[in-house]
């Protein structure tokens, strides 16, 4: 009797002491799981933040061996882009730009500082300084880390042919086609000037200037189709109105009487597999003005055509360009061939090797070739 | 012939930023869709390699992502839709 009351009361000990350590579990895994609703609502909130600030942008470092003049490192450029962006309503977005030139200074310039406002889901509103939509180049190719060779097609560098960028207000946006998918960009801004020396257009600057002095402003836009199933990419680009010669007289700008100014430009991208097709079209032209400093019509006109094909499980690309730049200065007219090879260490990180053939088409005048090597880095 | 090529132009202009408000007031009442994880992938297949090499959703976080797809909708003339169906893919897949 003594012995099974012994057993009995040792056998309720223990559950009382399993059932105590079982309420301890309870509690730890109560405590485990506060702790992970907790990590659930906080990676919510890096979903969906209200208010987020974020750095992107590209940089690229490279070796230059010009024909005639000795081999050359370089440090391209560093354009860090910011966005802030507010819900999904308003983002505010700014690429710099910071470059060194041959003496080693520094130079700073705004590429482009936007605000803009998605209207609803076919129309966005974008005010500031932004890249030109006109044509593909120049807005959407030109980062290193994009475009395929070292340097721009001959006439889409800075103030050649290729309108770059435009202070003013522009609406774009895209909407669905049966099947395709149309975008659309339409700006009215302040356009670009002119720069004349000894009695003729030196060249035509569109870096975005922030005082229409002739009074006259540009509008103009892209529209382009996408054909999803072929990888097709079709645009076409229209703008006009009036541009004056610009001087520096003292410390203030002066501006000649304004003169007629157009734009008209298509570009393609077409991929066949691993093959990537893209080109363009851009020519800009101003009308005569008997009492400029400059009377005479002229235009700018360049157009390009590039081939990349992509091998060895897409780590290597061999590309192709030819391009060509015609000004009403016979100086700066080229035809360039270029062919190259590119390594991706990653899908952002490239190494190019490029070879320029450079010609003036106008007799008696030359151009030098030149080995370009690259890296560049979008991030 | 000049003249009427000005006037083509501004009235191209002109009939862009009307289409733009005309779809603008339309579409504004209308409740927006949420993203979609399937048509996201496709329209990252379909549009993010027409510039350039097509980056890894693992490459950014799901926050980087948001400002990169709303850069990318400007840039690529992306709908807002699937802008929102991009993004659910490249943060489902991060």
């Amino acid at each position: 009797m003594r012995f099974k009351l012994s057993v009995l009361t040792c056998a309720m000990g223990l559950a009382m002491y399993a059932n105590a350590g079982a309420a301890t579990d309870i509690e730890k895994l109560k405590a485990e799981v506060d702790d992970l609703k907790q990590q659930v609502e906080s990676a919510a909130e890096w979903k969906k933040p209200i208010t987020l600030v974020h750095l992107a942008g590209f940089a690229s470092v490279g070796y230059t061996d010009t024909k005639s003049e000795p081999g050359t490192f370089n440090t391209g450029s560093f354009s860090p882009i910011l966005h802030y962006q507010f819900n999904e309503s308003v983002m505010l977005e700014a690429e710099l730009e910071f470059a060194t030139d041959e003496g080693g200074n520094s130079d700073a310039s705004i590429e482009y500082m936007t605000i803009d406002l998605f209207m609803n889901d076919y129309a966005a509103l974008v005010v500031g300084k932004f890249l030109s939509p006109l044509g593909q180049f120049r807005q959407n190719m030109h980062p290193s880390w994009i475009n395929k060779m070292a340097s721009a097609p001959v006439g889409f560098g800075h103030d050649q042919a290729a309108s770059n960028a435009e202070v003013g207000a522009m609406v774009r946006g895209g909407f669905p086609m049966s099947g395709i998918y149309a975008n659309y960009a339409a700006y009215l801004g302040n356009g670009p000037t002119l720069e004349a020396d000894a009695g003729e257009i030196e060249k035509i600057e569109s870096p975005g200037v922030n005082k229409d002095g002739d009074g006259k402003k540009v509008g103009g836009g892209r529209f382009g189709l996408y054909f999803p199933n072929q990888k097709l990419d079709l645009g076409i680009s229209a703008a006009t109105g009036k541009v004056a010669v610009r001087s520096l007289s003292g410390a203030t700008y002066t501006y000649d009487d304004p003169r007629d100014y157009d734009v008209l430009g298509a570009d393609f991208i077409w991929h066949i597999n691993t093959l990537d097709l893209r080109g363009e079209y851009t020519k800009q032209k101003y009308g005569a003005q008997a009492s400029s400093s400059a009377p005479d019509a002229g235009a700018w006109e360049a157009w390009y055509v590039q081939a990349a094909y992509g091998f060895g499980g897409a780590k290597w690309e061999a590309v192709v360009r030819y391009s060509e730049y015609d000004t009403p200065q016979d100086s700066k007219d080229r035809n360039q061939s270029m062919v190259g090879l590119n390594y991706l260490f990653a899908s952002n990180v490239i190494g190019k090797v490029d070879y320029e053939f450079n010609d003036n088409p106008n007799a008696g005048l030359t151009a030098d070739d030149r080995l370009l090597l690259q890296l560049a880095y979008g991030f | 012939m000049k003249f009427k090529t000005e006037i083509l132009y501004k009235t191209m202009l002109a009939a862009t930023f009307i289409a733009a408000t005309v779809m603008s007031s339309a579409t504004m009442a209308n409740e927006k869709q949420s993203g979609d994880f399937g048509r996201g992938a496709k329209a990252w297949v379909d549009n993010c390699g027409r510039c350039h090499n097509v980056r890894d959703p693992k490459e950014l976080r799901d926050d980087q992502w948001i400002s990169t797809a709303f850069h990318m909708r400007l840039r690529a003339g992306l709908t807002g839709q699937q802008t929102r169906d991009i993004l659910t893919f490249l943060q489902g897949s991060n």
